[in-house]
């Protein structure tokens, strides 16, 4: 068969394709990141690359204007490679390593306001007990007194230290055992699994190793994948890397992503590529500690239901399909190799149970960080991802749900929205000549809006009258920043000479409206829920918010725009990525592992889709901050 | 006061053990609360929590049965004021009034009997004969009961001021379940006898409330207790208070006295007239409505305007799914594709008619469901839109193979393509764009 050679800049780098092999294929293959949220159907417009040279073949598409193909802008997933090839990867188009969601230590420097993560854990310090353990072992010699076989003899000599019921050992370990006990003189460390309620003896290594024993915990999210390196011997984090999730390029939700599995059989593509993605992650925090992969003796990993049947392969296509029933919400503990997650080869992989098809571990991981089900007050968990999912409840009982509110909030869907990350503005003000001032992240000239920055701006725009309660824009205005785009009014944040791209930052009034959709549906969730447990709103007395956007958003601004219920602010509290905290006790403690089946098994998951009054609620949520004066009274 | 599903939940075990069949106690616990579950699922509940939930469970409104067999009719159970709030659940009872002294009452019992309809797919019909004993004869009153049983098979209401002649009805038909009129302060002792000796429901009359919850009160502890209330004050706007208020009083305060089904007469008032009071009982709150007139037009509306307002608010309303033509259309009108959920059928069919361009709008079955949500579900996808396209029969109506996809749902287009051979066109994301679309493109 023939091929090409494709050069990619700004790389650099020279891919051979074969004749006919599509672009966006290639370039995935060659692992350059490429953003793709329709996982190359070519309806999303989203990988634009630029022909340098060469001949193209390739079909018309509405997402390119006249400009652009002037300059040679393609759809890469459009494009079947029938020539050699010289491309350029534009800016719009990458997957930049962003601002993305680590740990917490990063996420409080800018809301001092609000109680920090230190104090939310101390209310949940489970006892250290992880995972997988590494114990040295003095073996009493063997006599013919004291004749019991090796195996036994190690054992016993466990027993002293934790009382086991069941323990196991794999026939590879065994095989080992007699001559590897005697080279070592009988001292050696064992590393022991616990796999549910018995208990694995993992591997045995000469001499005292019981220092060298790590674990990684893992935030699987839809959109990023966030690691975590730690010290399994005392709790200590020793890094932390994030990451987008590679899954992106077959698609940016979880409907997408499961029609690809299903339909396209790309199971094994979307698996290998959160390996991958994971495997990397883990590689580079094990340089960074200079520790050995080896001595990763096991992974905990946390993330929506659809994530973790990605992960370990399963297919999820009947979570598409009512009744929504997923193949499995808890799963044992299995052997991280039988995934192709690289660690120590007989180490372990658990990943945190989940509720419902919508309702997944990461959420289950988020209830055990915020403490809700172990205080008597009633509290709200909402975690604003690329889904919002809600929880209610207290140490009795729990339910939540999963409201679509899409990702509006993340900067999708939305003509100028960006990810929270380099050059997304994320706050602004206005004056009362519409002049627009505003910060971005990294103090870059700016290149979008975040979701933080949107729900700001939207605050801005109501209170300087530019749009109206309903989010309509006013064009009887004196501005040239108000402007008619062919048939839909817009507002200009940034003029083009001041942004990196040159084009300039708008609204419009779509954005708007989605927006105010997106706020509406969670807004009508967390009523619902309050509704069909006769709950008034004000006994709520804690209202964390987790996820990647509640961070930078400003509480004022959020219950002026009518997504957060006015509730006195000192109820409100930022809980970072709570989901990453909770696997990281999962990993770290028995009785956080308890807890977390517990708390998975005592939730009641609400499809809101079939609640009598959704509809309603979120119909009067469609006003900012809502059609019902009387729900806001601090705003009035 | 019914219990909330938070109350309940306190008087379960909270093992979640799943054994009844909800995935958790608090789901039970909200199952119970809306009267969707019966506590007896529970295996593991104590006797106390039993008791204590059994005593709270009661129904603030009895449920009472006339009649046996499949023409009964049960009324009452309600658990709401308003239909949107969950749903309304046994539809008012129509009730035709007849005379002992009627000449024609055999062919009057035909014309009764006649009153049904079929109406989208289900049957509609009155529900009760009311017999009055105008003559004050036993045997005249015990031949018509004898006819009507041996012409129709709808249960009866025996109506007399005399006890006596009111046994005599009974003997014949206590087997039937009858309801007995009436009971009232200074009869009820007597009347309670009858309805205990011969099991039958028995309605109650009061000159206002308070004397009707004390009559009710006096009954039950006579041993009786399948009681339906009479609302007769005489004017229509006093019938309609009363109404309001056993309802609230019972649904509200749990006001047990008053928690019985209600019945209302409206008799020898002008044919519209009479229309317009029983629309409005039927929609406030009247278990049963007495009427005289027996046409068939006074009914087709009146059991139409009752199916509406018992339908289940809870499920999703749906358009039929077909080929809609909009406009004066063509074999060269466009063709749009969506789903039968029928908000999403009217803001696409509203904005099609918007832009005056004649098309066909062909709407696919997704049970109910807008776009995305049925793309989700996989309900709207590639196969079924393209079975669609094959059995409505819109090949046939139009020369062209072109079909315009909702935006939302571009994703399907290619293989809809591939799978349908029609050229696919992907519409706007928003039906507000469909105006202008339309006169964009090109058949």
């Amino acid at each position: 068969m023939k091929t090409y050679k494709v050069k990619v800049y700004p790389e650099n780098i020279e891919v051979i394709a074969k004749e006919g092999e599509n672009l966006l294929e290639l370039i995935r293959k060659s692992n350059i990141p490429i953003n793709s949220v329709c996982g190359g159907e070519g309806v999303c417009g989203k990988c634009k690359v630029i022909v340098k040279s060469g001949k193209i073949d390739t079909e018309s598409t509405t997402h390119l204007g006249r400009s652009e193909i002037q300059k040679g802008y393609v759809l890469a997933c459009l494009v079947n490679i029938s020539s050699d090839l010289e491309i350029e990867i534009p800016l719009e188009s990458r997957l930049e390593e962003g601002q993305i969601l680590l740990g917490n230590e990063k996420l409080y420097s800018k809301v001092s306001d609000f109680v920090r993560t230190e104090s939310l854990e101390k209310k949940s310090i489970f006892k250290l007990f992880p995972l997988t353990i590494k114990l040295f072992l003095n073996l009493p010699y063997p006599s013919i007194k004291d004749n019991k076989s090796d195996l036994e003899r190690i054992y016993r000599e466990i027993r002293r230290y934790y009382d086991f019921p069941i323990m196991q050992t794999g026939l590879s370990v065994i095989k080992q055992i007699g001559n590897l006990l005697r080279e070592a003189d009988w001292k050696v460390t064992v590393t022991l699994g616990m796999r549910n309620k018995t208990t694995e003896v993992i591997q045995l290594e000469k001499g005292d190793t019981s220092c060298n024993n790590f674990g990684v915990c893992v935030d699987i999210g839809t959109t990023t994948v966030v690691a975590e390196l730690v010290n399994l011997n005392n709790g200590e984090i020793l890094g932390v890397k994030g990451s987008y999730n590679k899954q992106i390029s077959y698609g940016s939700d979880v409907i997408s992503r499961i029609v690809y599995a299903t339909e396209k059989k790309g199971l094994d593509d979307l698996r290998n590529a959160i390996a991958e993605n994971i495997n990397a992650l883990i590689n580079s925090l094990a340089i960074e500690s200079n520790i050995k992969l080896n001595d990763i003796t096991s992974i905990v990993c946390a993330g929506n239901t659809t994530m973790t049947h990605l992960l370990l392969g399963i297919d999820p296509g009947y979570i598409r399909k009512e009744p929504y029933i997923p193949t499995v919400s808890f799963v044992p503990v299995i052997r991280a190799a039988e995934v192709g997650i690289k660690i120590n080869p007989r180490g372990l992989l658990a990943t945190l149970p989940s509720v419902a098809s919508y309702v997944g571990g990461d959420i289950v991981g988020g209830v055990l960080a915020s403490g809700i089900a172990e205080s008597e007050d009633l509290s709200i968990l909402i975690d604003m991802g690329t889904n919002g999912e809600i929880v209610l409840g207290n140490k009795d009982w729990l339910c939540s749900s999963a409201c679509s509110a899409g990702p509006a909030f993340e900067g999708s869907g939305i003509k100028c929205g960006m990810r929270a990350r380099n050059g997304a503005i994320e706050a602004t003000s206005i004056d009362k000549n519409f002049e627009v001032k505003y910060s971005v992240i990294g103090n870059t000239k700016p290149h979008g809006i975040c979701g933080s920055g949107l729900i700001d701006l939207l605050g801005e725009l109501l209170k300087s009258k530019v749009i109206d309660r309903r989010g309509r824009i006013n064009d009887n205005l004196s501005t040239d920043r108000i402007r008619d785009n062919r048939g839909c009014k817009e507002f200009v944040v940034v003029w083009g000479k001041d942004t990196d791209t040159g084009d300039d930052i708008v609204i419009t009034e779509d954005d708007i409206t989605n927006l105010i959709r997106a706020k509406a549906a969670i807004f009508a969730g967390t009523l619902i829920m309050l509704k069909k447990l006769d709950i008034p709103i004000d006994e709520v007395k804690h209202y964390y918010i987790a996820g990647a956007f509640g961070s930078h958003l400003d509480i004022e601004k959020a219950i002026f725009f009518g997504l957060l219920p006015d509730l006195p602010r000192n109820r409100f509290k930022f809980i970072g990525n709570s989901s990453l905290t909770g696997a990281r006790q999962y990993l770290l403690s028995e009785e956080a592992r308890d807890k977390c089946e517990s708390i998975a098994k005592k939730m009641t998951s609400f499809e809101l889709s079939v609640e009598p009054g959704y509809m309603e609620e979120y119909i009067s949520a469609l006003f900012l901050p809502h059609t019902d004066l009387e729900l806001f009274p601090s705003v009035k | 006061m019914a219990l909330t599903g938070l109350e309940i939940f306190k008087l379960l075990p909270k093992t979640n053990c799943g054994k009844c069949g909800s995935p958790t106690c608090l789901a039970f616990a909200m199952r119970l609360a809306a009267k969707k579950a019966s506590i007896d699922e529970c295996p593991d509940i104590s006797n106390e929590a039993k008791a204590a939930l059994g005593a709270a469970s009661a129904p603030p409104i009895k449920l009472v049965t006339i009649g046996t067999g499949e023409n009964k009719l049960e009324i009452g159970n309600e658990t709401v004021l308003f239909r949107h709030e969950q749903t309304f659940y046994h539809p008012t009872g129509m009730a035709i009034l007849v005379e002992d002294t009627d000449s024609n009452l055999e062919s009057k019992i035909t014309e009764i009997n006649n009153l049904v309809f079929e109406r989208v797919g289900q049957i509609l019909k009155v529900n009760l004969i009311a017999l009055k004993n105008s003559s004050n004869d036993t045997s005249k009153f015990t031949n018509a009961v004898k006819i009507i049983i041996q012409n129709s098979k709808l249960p009866l209401i025996l109506i007399s001021d005399n006890l006596s002649i009111l046994e005599e009805g009974l003997k014949i038909t206590a087997s039937s379940k009858p309801l007995i009129y009436s009971a009232n302060s200074s009869n009820y002792e007597k009347m309670a006898n009858l309805a205990k000796q011969y099991n039958v429901p028995l309605v109650v009359s009061g000159e206002n409330l308070d004397e009707l919850a004390d009559l009710t009160q006096k009954i039950t502890s006579l041993g009786v207790s399948d009681l339906i209330l009479e609302v007769n004050k005489g004017d229509f706007l006093s019938n309609l208070t009363d109404l309001v208020q056993i309802r609230r009083l019972s649904l509200k305060k749990t006001f047990r006295p008053l928690g019985y089904p209600t019945l209302v007469k409206v008799l020898n008032t002008p044919s519209y007239d009479e229309l317009f009071q029983v629309s409005v009982y039927i929609c406030k709150y009247a278990s049963i409505v007495i009427l005289s007139g027996i046409e068939l037009w006074k009914h087709l509306s009146l059991l139409t305007l009752r199916q509406n307002i018992y339908t289940d608010p809870q499920k999703p309303i749906q358009v039929e799914s077909k080929i809609y033509d909009i406009g004066a259309v063509s074999d060269n009108s466009p063709v749009l594709v969506t789903t039968n959920f029928s908000l999403t059928y009217s803001l696409v069919s509203g904005e099609v008619e918007a832009s005056r361009i004649p098309s066909y709008i062909i709407v696919v079955n997704t049970e109910g469901v807008s776009v995305l949500t049925a793309w989700a579900a996989d309900k709207f996808n590639a196969e079924i839109i393209t079975k669609y396209l094959k059995e409505s029969g819109i090949e046939n109506k139009v020369k062209h193979r072109k079909v315009i996809i909702p935006g939302g749902v571009a994703v399907i287009s290619g293989k809809l393509q591939e799978l349908s051979n029609w050229e696919v066109l992907v519409g706007p994301r928003e039906a507000t764009g469909i105006p202008a679309f339309l006169k964009e493109i090109k058949i």
